[in-house]
């Protein structure tokens, strides 16, 4: 017992570890201490990186024995595990790391896979859900299923079964009483912004938290990621490489979503795939975050490597909408202005104006317009001029730390309003995505086929073959 | 702490840790004094494990003679960190560790009690940390800590698991060197023991130094501060109306289902921060899959 005296004494002051990894902007931490403890939550990060995708499967031989002796299997063990603020750490860990800007990419995909250190369901939990859900056992709800679960998926996990149509499905079961559980924590709001208050500017935390909130308390119903699964299946269906699974409604409730199983290589086969291959699927993860954005008027907050299948010849599934972020046009378009003003009109001037309509810069900083485009244009990089151009490894963390640089003239004048919160994912998860693929492609002429304000002609064979399409859909299949 | 809170706080977690990391052996060659089917292994993980320890702390400091002891021997103001991670490699030993390790870890604690001896300024007896009485009085603390901080805020053990945990407990003792027919053995033995050793309490100024200490570290950013208070209310919360009167506390807002749902989590977040330290998550696998197997559901 008391052992649990020592951490009890600095229980306190170690938070700070915990809560520094929640850290957006290094720029506005006030004191020495607050630095000490973005050290500490960097040493502790690293540790993540170095754990955590091994927590539960720990190591190789004893994957099996954890599952099955590990497993959840009633709604306490649920409890157990994921209340009391774990389950929203883990969350909010995860959100975070889609905008949060120091960390090194392992750590932020560590992050992001956090909820992977959960055990699985026992197959009778996971059952005992469905059967809550559809009034059947799955045996019976489902020509065949599959007891065991085939992936970890965001506080749920998928389990493979034959449709009594035959058809093949993905059944993704949330974990008993997760909502509730998260929901109820998140009701601690004062415990929440004082944990974020530690290392965020204080002007921010409100809008952070709400944000994050938002979002988290959206995923916990799965109904509404099976709308925004069905909302992208309808705009992009028929479209020649980019695949989404068909949602089967009658099976999907606000604890378990059936959808169409999708075949097809995983990112870490890609990996091995010949540079073409992978510069098509690239090309392709591209075209669908920005025609997402511009025409669905949806990001998909969640663009990591697990939530794609390959196929070949750039076809592409995507997989998991449960964190997807719906802008309204007024929304958009300060983001749209910005790339037209910097990339198309070449006007620094205006740039700096709809920088500062968007939110991103307070008005009258005493800054020189050239030193803003320096400073802020670094989301531009890959689309500032035309021509062929290789995304690497380091691309996404050199502009995020470009960007967050602390000793940058502008650190004092910038700050991610609410609704962009999210979208900070483009450079950090998106650009990541497409750094680890190596991938080259002329993003600019891509960019502009995209851009509603230039709606440019197709520039690669994968542009062809998406303009024919378009030219195919019904016009009212637009839902901008 | 002095220089620099952060610092200290990250080296008592990270050697806290790290010893339970080790302490939890990987092939052990036999279950310790406790084992798999234990209630205390059972127990282990309970979120309530901090406010235990804080408030046992706090009953352990009534003792005028133990806390001189600590007082006049204890380097925990040159060295807290020292000192409690020292404690905390002890306890996990001993309660996860092969019987030899235990055994071998209690023996250390004796030699080194040898030397703890003087004379408490306030109440002028001499003490001697060897002196059962005395090492009871600190088991006590700690066994009856363990279960009233998991009824208020953990998941409370049902009447027959608390006796068996006290039961299981005196082996603890008998370690350290209280001879096994004085330590009590079951809930309603060690409540009769509270009650027997209650006129000799009192809160001495020394106690009172070192538990505002821990209650309130200097240093603490005013948001952690916050958080920290949450699980310092707890322990004074679950104190008897009795010691918390001695110190001089106000009783905290009581613990109702909404109070204690904000306590928990708090207690969560710390856990996390446990947990986050390498080998700590393995060394809860080790422990829940070997009580697992000792109980099947």
């Amino acid at each position: 017992m008391k052992r649990l005296l020592a951490w009890v004494t600095i229980g306190g002051a170690s938070t700070a570890l915990v809560l520094a990894l929640l850290r957006r902007r290094l720029g506005r931490l006030r004191t020495r201490r607050g630095l000490a403890a973005l050290g500490l939550a960097a040493r502790g990060g690293a540790r993540y990186a170095a754990s955590a995708p091994r927590l539960f499967a720990a190591a190789g031989e004893n994957r099996e024995r954890l599952r099955h002796d590990l497993a959840l299997r009633t709604a306490e063990d649920v409890a157990d595990t994921l209340g009391a603020m774990k389950g929203v750490l883990m969350k909010i860990g995860q959100m975070a790391s889609y905008v949060d800007d120091g960390l090194a990419p392992a750590v932020r995909r560590t992050l992001s896979r956090l909820q992977d250190s959960v055990p699985p369901m026992s197959p009778e939990l996971a059952a005992s859900v469905v059967e809550e859900e559809l009034g059947v056992p799955p045996e019976r709800a489902f020509a065949s299923w599959d007891p065991e679960p085939i992936a970890a998926a965001s506080i749920g996990q998928v389990h493979r079964a034959i449709t009594l149509d035959g058809r093949a499905v993905a059944v993704k079961v949330q974990y008993p009483g997760i909502a509730e559980t998260i929901a109820a924590d998140l009701g601690n709001v004062a415990l929440l912004r004082r944990m974020l208050r530690i290392t965020a500017p204080a002007q921010d935390v409100d809008a952070l938290l709400a944000e994050l909130r938002d979002r988290v308390i959206e995923e916990l119903d799965y109904r509404r990621e099976a709308g925004n699964q069905r909302l992208m299946a309808a705009y992009y269906h028929g479209h020649p490489t980019i695949a989404i699974p068909a949602v089967i409604g009658e099976l999907s409730t606000r604890r378990m979503i059936t959808s169409e199983l999708s075949g097809g290589a995983r990112f870490a086969e890609l990996a091995r795939w010949p540079q073409e291959e992978r510069d098509l699927a690239a090309e392709t993860i591209y075209r669908f975050v920005f025609r997402s954005l511009y025409e669905v008027h949806a990001f998909n907050g969640d663009p990591h490597p697990g939530n794609y299948l390959f196929h070949g010849g750039g076809k592409v599934t995507f997989l998991d909408f449960g964190l997807v972020k719906h802008f309204t046009p007024a929304e958009l378009r300060p983001l749209m202005m910005m790339a037209r003003n910097l990339c198309v009109e070449r006007d620094p001037e205006a740039f700096r104006r709809s920088l500062e309509d968007a939110g991103f810069l307070r008005p009258g900083a005493p800054l020189d317009t050239q030193t803003i485009v320096e400073h802020l244009a670094v989301f531009y990089d890959t689309i500032r001029e035309p021509g062929p151009l290789t995304i690497t490894g380091d691309y996404a963390s050199s502009v995020v730390r470009r960007f967050f640089d602390v000793r940058s003239p502008v650190a004092g004048y910038v700050s991610v309003p609410r609704s962009y919160v999210i979208l900070q994912r483009i450079n950090l998860g998106l650009f990541a995505v497409l750094g680890e693929l190596t991938a080259t492609a002329n993003w600019r002429a891509i960019a502009e086929e995209i851009w509603p304000f230039v709606q440019g002609p197709p520039s690669t064979p994968m542009g062809e073959a998406e303009a024919e399409w378009r030219a195919g859909r019904p016009a009212t299949a637009s839902l901008a | 702490m002095t220089a620099d809170s952060y610092a200290t706080a990250a080296g008592l977690v990270e050697r806290s840790a790290a010893a339970y990391a080790a302490g939890v052996p990987e092939r052990p060659a036999d279950d310790g004094f406790f084992g798999p089917a234990s209630v205390t292994w059972r127990i282990s993980a309970d979120l309530a494990g901090p406010v235990a320890g804080l408030r046992a702390l706090l009953m352990q400091a009534l003792h005028p003679l133990a806390m001189a002891g600590v007082d006049q021997h204890s380097d925990w103001r040159e060295d807290p960190v020292g000192r409690l991670a020292a404690t905390s490699a002890y306890v996990t030993t001993v309660s996860f560790g092969e019987r030899a390790a235990a055994e071998q870890a209690a023996a250390r604690v004796r030699r080194i009690h040898e030397h703890v001896r003087g004379i408490d300024p306030v109440t002028g007896h001499q003490y001697a940390a060897g002196d059962p009485a005395l090492l009871l009085w600190v088991h006590v603390a700690l066994v009856e800590s363990a279960i009233a901080a998991r009824q208020a805020l953990g998941t409370p053990l049902t009447p027959a698991d608390a006796d068996r945990y006290v039961a299981e407990m005196v082996v603890a003792a008998e370690l350290v060197g209280v001879p096994a027919a004085m330590v009590p053995a079951s809930a309603a033995e060690l409540a009769a023991y509270i009650a027997s050793v209650r006129p000799g309490l009192r809160c001495t100024p020394a106690a009172r130094e070192s538990m505002a200490y821990l209650l309130d570290p200097p240093g603490l950013d005013p948001d952690i501060a916050e958080i920290w208070q949450d699980v310092r209310d707890a322990a004074i919360a679950t104190l008897p109306d009795w010691a918390r009167e001695m110190y001089g506390y106000r009783a905290p807002a009581a613990l109702t289902p909404d109070r204690r749902t904000e306590i928990r989590q708090a207690l969560g977040v710390l856990d996390a921060v446990f947990l986050s330290e390498p080998g700590v998550l393995k060394a809860r696998q080790r422990i829940a899959l070997r009580v697992r197997t000792a109980r099947p559901a």
